[in-house]
């Protein structure tokens, strides 16, 4: 980098007088801070010294490698916040490996202090390079070309002619030529500079700013935006209000108040499913018709929420995630009071046709509480002694419940899972399993009470989520996109040209040219176009003295940066 | 190479301090923002639950500096239709619970006790009923033996309302309203006997 | 709508016949090899540099000599052939027009077979892992087609086309699945946007790995006939194209390939914000996309590094197109995720 450069010529230069005296070695080798003049390394010299290693490419590319290698074990051990009851089923298969792992944040790879850290310093060394070079890019915008060199033959590409003008008038015609395809110009005594591809370290510059704004984008949404989740029995409504939520993820600053109050009625859910072939049972459509209204007393309005089709309420936006059953139970207790009647959410097993599988409590039943536990089958048939479920639509749908009495443990300590049932004070009642059909009961012995399966509805499961940061985020990602293909496809060029008076009222026009980099070819073919395009305007006859247009094209993907 | 030259370490390079303060500030936001997720009252469902319990704690307003209630009226679990606004005048306790929630049903017996200690003093109970159904709210209120009334929200237009007063973070949330109808005390979590009667009796000697 | 089972046989028919005809072009190059008879036309290769004055010419004509005097060759050396140009170089033997002829109509087929299997499924035929295998290898071949139009390495055609009927080979037996009709969550008109950029760019990907390799042979052969030793194949290493050209042709691969790369994360990351709520969750494939693009971000910093060209930089190339077969194949096979879309499991 020039600065290295420049610093070990100055060094170099305070070594040779006589300043004030200095340990003999300087600091910690080539490079280090003390082998300046005056004073030898301080804190100051030992920071600038790491800024400028922080900012070195090379350190960019290390920390850029260091987090795609962080990267790998976040994409094939489970993850906390993606999967965490795979992280518990690794718990329970790896007993000794996996608390070692979960020290080292490995089951949360992505929200692990040394994870951030590669990624600070990555950005940090980022943007001490690129801030100071958007800077220098700014007040160099209105730079000139240099001054045309001598001898242009020498140049890797070159041409010369002659022509009948004087040379003014020859550099005249040839800078309105440049100046129409738009080269940046400069002209001096006899010759002529010109430049053009300046957007080339622009589009470089946008797309590493890009990626910072990006990185902003993300902490935006980090701290002002939220996730939730809701599962909804369809005929019911909900509204977006942290008691109504099952899951709440809100950023650092947001608090409940900042929800966006709308809500939200399922009308009904209808999927459809591939019937036939070797894709049956497959859905092929979700179709959740909802109303919601956006503020308390708005109107209601009516959509469907489909896959890939989120509903967006005043910047909140829901969408549809997943589905399933919702088998309805009426229960009467031993004192012949209904103490239960509402449609209770299976959960797919993900075995096929939809099986799912879900727990019912009923803990204000007398004489003792009751608890159910089985499965719901959308369409059950009998495979060879047990019960599946063939197809996902509710064809036959049966249930299939173990019944319990007790002591559900869920009047005190800590809160349970809706979805499971503790047996731990729970006796098991002696009743042979019954696939129950809509309408039918189970007679629980001893006077405990009845179950009815009523009839089923279906579920719909929501995400919820606002992010702040969403826009700015596509806007960076655009921009960083635009800056790449400019910085690869947009060459930096040189042209000079010279005119020299000749012999016998001649002028010998010399053209020269360069491309500081050239990635993707096409150099040679520009010059030589210009070229014949001077050459034209001069009416100019070739001179035999060795044109030559060669390039190395070797020298032209070196882009000294 | 000039002799006037300053050394290299006090010279001026004027992108450096503007870089610096966009680190820090890029740094710090991205630090926040990602670590946050530990925001004062949120709980994923990792382990199943399907409701948000708030982080507990209590929360007192200065006198005559707690916001006003919102409107709330309903239907009531039983049957009828019930206003807060008929308490005005009284000291109110509003508690937010669900029969499935196991917090709520470890504090339904203070309440209970409490209410039947204190309604012929002039304190109004009223209960806002979370994601349930009738039967199971009556058999709730059966069993623990509740006096009291309690709306049915299962459509959460009530919780909403309170959104820009105190949102009801999480169940249970109880709040304590003053007889000029502020809130005045607010408990997310189980509430104790004791801890709740001397909430009252607080608010109840304030004056106003 | 149904799957159309006709028009569904008919892509499976033209693939199959278009793999055979691939093969056959290996054959065909692999022949060229061992059969062709080196002519006058080889050793005579390295035109001077010099050129017909710059006024005169078209500029076409200047453009490709111009490019004569690079890779090291000086003006009026013979000798090494290594020079990728289009009035200069080798010229085909009869077993490599063969080759390049089948090579050619079996493409043909081959985007007819492609075009069925769409018509079949009436969407974009790149919906599960068999058609989406297949779509890679279609296009790495109209890549390659290009690339032999434009720079005429008709020797690379044997390295670049045995991958290639290989991988297609394996997805028309191990990963083959009827025509079906599409996921849910897939149905949605980004599937065009964002599968198509990572198709294309997966497919440059792979010429540009398959040149990498190449190139390291090369150089190999390159070091060890410099220094002296014993090197085996030089006819064939005379014929191909210089290890400085291959170099730079793999690198001119990725500069393709890298802005593709990048927007089909791009768009995958605004559909997923449509499908599932955010636009970057660290999903196994998301995650793997993220480390492939990183891979080839640092091996176009390398470049720039005049150090890191050639070995190293080919090295880093390959790692990343490692990290490249991870992420397309290697995640749906192994790891669950929200992209487990392969039909496999």
């Amino acid at each position: 980098m020039t600065e290295t450069s420049e610093m070990t010529s100055t060094s170099q230069a305070g070594a040779a007088e006589n300043g004030p005296p200095q340990p003999s070695g300087g600091g910690p080798g080539p490079g280090g801070p003390g082998t300046g003049r005056a004073s030898p390394f301080g804190a100051r010299g030992w920071l600038r010294w790491a800024w400028r290693q922080l900012t070195s490419m090379r350190t960019a590319l290390i920390l850029l490698f260091l987090l795609a290698v962080a990267s790998v074990p976040g994409s094939l051990l489970p993850q906390q916040g993606i999967n965490p009851a795979a992280v518990q089923q690794y718990y329970t298969s790896h007993p000794a490996l996996a608390p070692w792992l979960g020290r080292l944040s490995l089951f949360n790879v992505f929200a692990a202090p040394w994870f951030a850290a590669i990624y600070l310093l990555l950005f940090l060394s980022l943007a001490g390079c690129v801030v100071p070079r958007t800077v220098r890019l700014a007040r160099s915008a209105r730079a000139l070309p240099p001054a045309a060199p001598r001898q242009l033959a020498r140049l890797p590409a070159s041409a010369r002619w002659q022509t009948d003008r004087d040379p003014a008038a020859a550099l005249d015609a040839a800078a309105a030529v440049l100046r129409q395809r738009k080269f940046r110009l400069r002209t001096g005594d006899g010759w002529l500079s010109a430049e053009k591809g300046y957007r080339r370290e622009l589009g470089n510059l946008l797309f590493h700013l890009a990626l910072l704004a990006l990185l902003g984008a993300v902490a935006l949404g980090g701290l002002f935006g939220y996730k939730a989740n809701r599962l909804l029995v369809s005929g019911t409504s909900f509204a977006n209000t942290v008691t109504a939520l099952d899951t709440f993820r809100p950023g650092r600053l947001v608090s409940a108040s900042d929800l966006q109050p709308f809500s939200l009625t399922l009308n009904r859910f209808s999927a459809s499913y591939v019937t036939s072939g070797g894709e049956r049972g497959q859905p092929s459509a979700f179709n959740a018709y909802v109303s919601y209204s956006a503020q308390p007393g708005a109107p209601a309005r009516r959509d469907v929420l489909r896959v890939n089709h989120p509903l967006n309420v005043d910047g909140a936006r829901v969408y549809l995630i997943g589905h399933g059953y919702a088998p309805v139970f009426k229960v009467t207790d031993g004192t012949g009071k209904v103490v239960f009647n509402q449609p209770v959410p299976f959960i797919s097993t993900g075995s096929s046709g939809l099986t799912s599988q879900g727990v019912i409590k009923v803990p204000d039943a007398h004489p003792d509480q009751l608890g159910f536990a089985g499965v719901f089958l959308p369409t059950a048939v009998d495979v060879g002694g047990t019960l599946e479920s063939a197809f996902p639509a509710p064809l036959d749908p049966r249930v299939s419940l173990v019944s319990y009495r007790g002591n559900l443990g869920v009047d005190s300590g800590p809160p349970q899972s809706v979805y499971q049932l503790n047996t731990a004070h729970l006796t098991q009642l002696p009743i042979a399993p019954r696939p129950l059909a809509v309408g039918q009961s189970i007679k629980l012995p001893d006077g405990a009470g009845t179950l009815t399966f009523t009839g089923y509805r279906q579920w719909i499961s929501l995400a919820i989520t606002y992010d702040p940061g969403q826009l700015p985020a596509l806007i960076a990602g655009v921009a960083a996109l635009a800056g790449l293909l400019l910085s690869f496809f947009v060459r930096r060029r040189r042209v000079f040209v010279r005119a020299y008076p000749g012999p016998d009222g001649t002028t010998r026009v010399d053209l020269g040219g360069l491309a500081r980099s050239d990635p993707a070819g096409g150099f040679n073919e520009e010059f030589a176009g210009l070229a014949a395009a001077l050459r034209a305007t001069h009416a100019g006859t070739p001179v035999a003295a060795g044109p030559r247009l060669t390039t190395t094209s070797q020298g032209s993907e070196t882009d000294a940066h | 190479m000039s002799r006037c030259r300053r050394p290299p370490w006090i010279r001026v390079r004027p992108g450096q301090a503007v870089a610096t303060a966009v680190l820090v500030g890029t740094a710090a936001a991205v630090l926040a923002g990602c670590t946050g997720g530990a925001g004062a009252s949120n709980v994923s469902a990792s382990n199943g639950q399907s409701f948000v319990a708030g982080s507990p704690g209590t929360t007192l307003y200065r006198t005559g500096a707690g916001p006003r209630v919102p409107a709330v009226a309903g239907p009531v679990v039983g049957g009828g239709r019930l206003s807060l606004a008929a308490y005005r005048g009284h000291v109110v306790v509003l508690n937010f619970w669900g029969s499935w929630c196991t917090p709520c049903r470890e504090e339904a017996p203070s309440l209970a006790a409490l209410a039947r200690r204190l309604t012929p003093a002039g304190v109004r109970f009223l209960g806002i009923d979370i994601r349930d159904s009738p039967a199971s709210a009556q058999a709730f209120t059966s069993d623990f033996r509740i006096s009291y009334p309690s709306l049915d929200d299962p459509g959460d237009t009530i919780a909403l309302n309170f959104r820009d007063t105190v949102p009801p973070a999480g169940i249970p949330t109880t709040l304590v309203i003053s007889r000029s109808g502020r809130i005045a005390a607010r408990v997310i979590g189980p509430v104790t006997y004791s801890g709740l009667k001397s909430l009252i009796h607080r608010v109840a000697a304030q004056p106003e | 709508m149904p799957i159309n089972q006709g028009l569904s046989h008919l892509s499976d028919h033209l693939l199959m016949v278009a793999l055979l005809l691939y093969f056959l072009a290996v054959l065909a190059f692999a022949a060229d090899f061992a059969f062709g008879r080196r002519g006058a036309g080889t050793d005579a290769v390295a035109e001077p540099a010099e050129l017909v004055p710059a006024g005169v010419t078209a500029a076409a004509g200047l453009a490709g000599t111009g490019e004569a005097a690079g890779a090291g060759a000086r003006p009026g050396a013979p000798g090494k052939p290594g020079i990728l140009d289009r009035r200069a170089g080798p010229p085909a033997g009869p077993w490599v027009r063969a080759g390049l002829g089948l090579t050619g109509l079996g493409l043909a087929l081959h985007i007819v077979g492609v075009c069925t299997r769409g018509l079949a499924v009436h969407r974009v035929p790149w919906g599960d892992m068999y058609e989406f295998v297949i779509a890679v290898s279609c296009v790495a071949v109209v890549f390659f087609v290009g690339l032999m139009i434009k720079y005429r390495p008709y020797y690379l055609g044997l390295f670049v086309m045995a991958p290639i009927v290989i991988i297609i080979g394996l997805a028309q037996t191990v990963i083959y699945t009827p025509a079906g009709p599409i996921a849910v969550a897939l149905n949605s008109y980004w599937l065009a946007i964002h599968v198509t950029a990572i198709t294309l760019a997966s497919g440059t990907y792979v010429v540009g790995a398959a040149l990498a390799v190449v190139f390291l042979f090369a150089d190999r052969h390159g070091r060890r006939a410099a220094a002296g030793l014993p090197v085996r194949n030089g006819e064939v290493f005379r014929l191909l194209p210089s290890p400085e050209r291959l170099d730079q042709l793999a690198y001119r691969t990725v500069v393709f390939a890298f802005p593709l790369w990048t927007f089909g994360i791009m768009a995958g990351a605004i559909w997923a914000d449509q499908a599932w709520g955010r636009y970057w969750g660290w999903d196994p494939t998301e995650t793997w996309a993220f480390i492939t693009w990183v891979v080839y971000a640092c091996f176009l910093h390398a470049r720039v590094t005049a150090g890191w060209r050639g070995r190293r930089a080919a090295y880093i190339q390959l790692a990343g197109f490692g990290c490249l077969l991870f992420n397309l194949l290697g995640v749906s096979i192994f790891v669950t995720g929200l992209h487990s879309y392969a039909g496999l499991t």
